[in-house]
């Protein structure tokens, strides 16, 4: 218990940082795996901010059950972005996001 | 009797509802179920509905006059029915005038039979029947049998409404209906478009007329307080009232004096006039005569029955009716009875050189319905009643006559031109023995031959019209000149020998000489074969060949269509002993009189010849000119074989043209009136084209495009792009949580002068006020205060200042600035938004900033 500061700031800071470097790198990067990488960050940083509040603030493990949840989801959701990455290959034999502009049809 | 007095009471009298109701059913029967019923099956229910409801007519006149025998007052019989609007305005302005009396206005669902209304409902349902029964046969092998006969029961239905509604407006809901009918019916063979035409000018200009009697509705209304007949007899006074009709202030500056003085005319006057206008859409009176002539396109016993005999004799009814309203207003009178004289002499002119055997009928009944005007006009209402009775014999009879001509014509030919042209009949007497004695007596009765009905109506009128005027109490009002009988009397006995003369004139052409329609048998084609001349009523199989050329021959009708016919002529011919005035042979007088006793104001009917002395040195005239115009017809078309006739239109070539085009008024209105409402309509296109569809369309849809454009160049398809438009978003909400907002709202009431301000709730908002304006603060802990109350001087400002705090602990600062404006001032609050984001919460009170006002 001692091996973790009390003080949440710093649990907070370190999560703000992850998810800055996710976010960044969603917007910015072209190539889509690095984006799929990329939400995995900031769903991390998440993960690491409900169990640090649950920590502190914790009279249920809701925090803790949260970040399993999200884990789980995660998962799936990368099962799904790499089947769209496939697709997106298959059509357009990139994985570079210039061309991927399907969605405004 | 007694009895029946026990079941029908006078004022629940509820046989009017089957006089009225019989003929509805069979519309209904005949309109719904018509079509499988069959042919003898609509007949039977038409003529039955038609049956019952006579014999009802006849059964509450013989109640009425049972009633009116034994009372000094005229009998009136009434079924109330319901309530069916109530108007009123309590406390401000009444929209009735204070002469009327009652501050509200309501009506009734009534119907009501007096003398008037019993006699005319025994015209219409006695009438009607003759023409039901004479169509059943006309209008045998129309396909459109049905039709025609749930049409006809509509019009009976209508038309009863009309003349036993106890108010205007129940009066106006038949008026409405017979002008339906009549579209329906003159339009019957609506696949013409000639006929479809006729059928559509009938109903606009009837609108015209209809528009007059809604004006006198509502005028009556303000003025008199009442739509009921008797309401209307007892608000009369209010009508006395004057109303400026004219300021003089328009453009005064540029006009004579003459035209500048204001003008008051009494309201009885508008009213008269308003009602009068609706009379001559109705009964086709200039300027709104027009339409009846061209209603000829529908069939015969249509023409008979709506435009000769009941429906357009609804002006004179009304006229008759309002007799009340009408006497109070000389002015009014006048009109009506130059305007009827004016229109007898006009439509007869016209009759004297038109060669369709119906147009002729119709102009002679546009100049009869003239006629009737002048008797009413001068006040002898009796008078123009009486040749409505006698004109619905003869006219209809004539009418009748003239359809089964155009029946025997058909023999001959199946154009409905050619078939009622008189230049191809003549020698029909031979071949229809029967239709030429009926139309024979008629052609006397309306030429005014002595004895004969039309002589004791048309002569009374012309004797009224000389002796008899409207005068008012007011010397200052419209008086009749002094030679306005003897011109109207001059007017009367000219159009009585025009009409001595046309009518012989078509008898003489259709019934005399050699036989015409011989030579119109060229191409001549078997009928049955040509279903397209349905109305053909008769097919004929047989071809004789002892005519002077093959074909087959004109024959009589058959007995349903004569008849009618044989009735028709009986009562032409006898019918005057109603009301035979130099026999003293007067039951008609008799049992009108007491109605008009009571409504009219006997001062203000004006009698030079009480004693009647006049009456039959005045006679001499109108027999003179029924000898001088059919004897002239005589001369013209029998002795000299119409050679007269020929030269004298080589002679006048123009003015034979002007009245063969009927004076080319119709030519006129289209010029006038159809000419400058297709110019409005051209402009509203023009208007729609390019105001409608360029700019407010196309202007419309091209800034809806451009944003369109704009918004599509954000659209890119790229998730990146999404993303980064969403953390952008995400800032600026999370900007506006982590900075409070200083709003709030001012209310309040000048007049009293107190005020509140409510700051704008947030996310763990707090606040702390300074509502005194004294610059600090009045509690200085922030507390969950969100309003204040101050209550101010008249004309006193003072700055209300709040600070915000939200739950990240940043503070800021709003002042707001409230006014009471003084007494004299609408309350108008302005309020002063001073306020700019302070780091540390320090109090800031420039720069200002104007917000309009909340309240």
């Amino acid at each position: 218990m001692t091996a973790l500061s009390d003080t949440l700031e710093h649990y907070v800071l370190l999560s703000a940082l992850i998810f800055t470097i996710g976010g960044v790198g969603f917007l910015v990067r072209r190539n889509v795996l690095v984006q799929l990488m990329s939400i995995e960050l900031m769903l991390n940083s998440v993960n690491l901010m409900l169990v640090a509040f649950n920590r502190v603030h914790g009279d249920n493990m809701s925090g803790q059950v949260f970040a399993f949840f999200i884990i789980a989801v995660a998962a799936a959701e990368v099962a799904v972005g790499l089947a769209i990455i496939l697709s997106y290959y298959r059509l357009k034999s990139t994985v570079y996001t210039d061309e991927a502009d399907l969605m405004r049809h | 009797m007694e009895a029946l007095q026990k079941i029908f009471p006078a004022n629940d009298f509820a046989l009017l509802l089957l006089i009225i109701g019989m003929p509805l059913l069979g519309a209904f029967v005949n309109g719904v179920f018509g079509k499988r019923l069959g042919k003898d099956a609509v007949g039977l229910m038409a003529l039955s509905a038609l049956a019952v409801a006579f014999l009802g007519s006849v059964l509450a006149f013989a109640m009425l006059h049972h009633a009116q025998a034994g009372s000094e007052s005229p009998a009136r019989f009434v079924w109330h029915g319901w309530q069916w609007l109530t108007l009123s305005r309590a406390g401000e302005a009444s929209f009735i005038h204070a002469g009327a009396g009652a501050n509200s206005f309501s009506l009734e669902v009534a119907f009501s039979l007096d003398a008037l209304n019993a006699t005319m409902a025994l015209i219409v349902t006695g009438v009607g029947f003759l023409i039901h029964l004479y169509s059943a046969a006309y209008m045998k092998d129309d396909p459109g049998f049905y039709r025609f006969f749930a049409y006809l029961n509509l019009f009976i239905f209508s038309m009863l409404v009309l003349i036993l509604g106890h108010s205007l407006p129940i009066l106006f809901v038949g008026w409405e209906g017979v002008g339906l009918c009549s579209y329906l019916l003159i339009g019957f063979w609506f696949d013409q478009e000639a006929n479809a035409r006729a059928g559509k000018k009938a109903f606009i200009v009837n609108r015209v007329g209809d528009f007059g009697l809604l004006v006198a509705m509502a005028l009556l209304v303000r003025y008199a307080g009442a739509l009921d007949w008797d309401g209307i007899a007892a608000g009369s006074r209010g009508l006395m009232t004057e109303v400026r009709i004219w300021d003089g202030q328009l453009f005064a500056a540029f006009l004579p004096d003459v035209i500048t003085q204001p003008r008051s005319v009494s309201a009885a006057t508008l009213v008269g006039l308003a009602l009068f206008l609706g009379c001559a859409g109705k009964s086709a009176q200039i300027p709104l005569y027009t339409w009846l002539p061209d209603a000829m396109a529908g069939p015969t016993p249509v023409s008979a029955l709506i435009h000769a005999a009941t429906m357009v004799t609804a002006g004179i009814y009304l006229v008759c009716r309002m007799a009340g309203v009408f006497t109070l207003s000389p002015a009014a009178m006048f009109v009506v009875a130059c305007i009827g004289a004016l229109t007898a002499l006009f439509a007869a002119t016209i009759a004297l050189v038109q060669r369709d055997i119906k147009k002729v009928l119709a102009y002679s009944t546009v100049s009869q319905l003239g006629y009737m005007f002048l008797g009413v006009g001068v006040g002898a209402f009796t008078a123009g009643f009486f040749h409505v009775l006698t004109h619905a014999f003869f006219k209809a009879c004539l009418f009748l006559g003239a359809g089964s001509v155009i029946h025997a014509m058909h023999a001959r030919i199946h154009d409905t031109d050619a078939s009622q042209d008189v230049s191809n009949m003549g020698g029909l007497k031979k071949y229809l023995p029967l239709t030429h004695a009926t139309f024979l007596a008629s052609v006397l009765a309306i030429s005014g031959m002595p004895l004969t009905s039309g002589f004791f109506s048309k002569d009374e009128i012309l004797y009224s019209a000389f002796t008899r005027s409207v005068v008012s109490s007011n010397p200052t009002t419209f008086a009749w000149p002094a030679s306005t009988g003897v011109v109207l009397f001059a007017i009367g006995v000219t159009a009585a020998v025009m009409t001595a003369f046309y009518m012989f004139r078509l008898y003489f052409l259709i019934f005399h000489g050699s036989f015409k329609g011989w030579r119109i048998v060229a191409g001549w084609k078997e009928p049955q074969h040509d279903p397209h001349h349905a109305h053909d009523p008769h097919h004929h199989h047989h071809h004789h060949s002892s005519g002077p050329l093959d074909g087959p021959e004109p024959h009589e009708s058959p007995w349903r269509m004569t008849l009618p016919l044989v009735v028709l002529a009986a009562l032409a011919a006898f019918g005057g002993f109603l009301n035979a005035a130099p026999l003293h042979i007067t039951p008609l007088e008799h049992w009108l009189e007491p109605l008009f006793e009571a409504t009219v104001d006997p001062a203000r009917l004006h009698n030079t010849d009480p004693d009647h002395a006049l009456m039959w040195p005045l006679l001499i005239p109108g027999v003179a000119a029924f000898l001088i115009g059919s004897s002239v017809a005589y001369y013209f078309y029998v002795m000299r074989k119409s050679a007269p006739a020929t030269s004298l239109a080589e002679r006048f070539p123009a003015l034979h043209q002007l009245l063969v085009d009927k004076w080319r008024v119709d030519e006129l209105y289209d010029e006038l009136v159809v000419g400058s409402l297709e110019a409005l309509a051209d402009a509203a296109v023009w208007v729609d084209r390019w105001v409608v569809d360029g700019i407010i369309a196309r202007l419309t849809a091209l800034i809806v495009t451009v944003w369109g454009h704009l918004l599509r160049l954000t659209q890119t398809g790229h998730a990146q792009a999404y993303a980064a438009t969403m953390v952008v978003g995400m800032f600026g909400i999370g900007w506006f949580v982590a900075v409070p907002q200083p709003k709030a709202i001012i209310s309040g009431d000048a007049q009293t002068g107190q005020y509140a301000v409510q700051a704008a709730p947030g996310l763990g908002y707090v606040y702390r006020w300074d509502s005194d304006g004294d610059g600090t603060y009045d509690q200085e802990e922030f507390g969950t205060t969100s309003s204040v109350t101050l209550s101010l001087e008249e004309g006193a400002t003072r700055d209300v200042r709040f600070e915000v705090k939200n739950a990240f602990g940043r503070t800021r600062t709003g002042v707001y600035q409230v006014h009471r404006p003084k007494r004299d001032a609408t309350s108008v609050v302005l309020g002063r938004d001073i306020h700019q984001p302070v780091p540390g919460g320090a109090a800031a009170s420039a720069p200002l900033t104007l917000r309009g006002s909340l309240r």
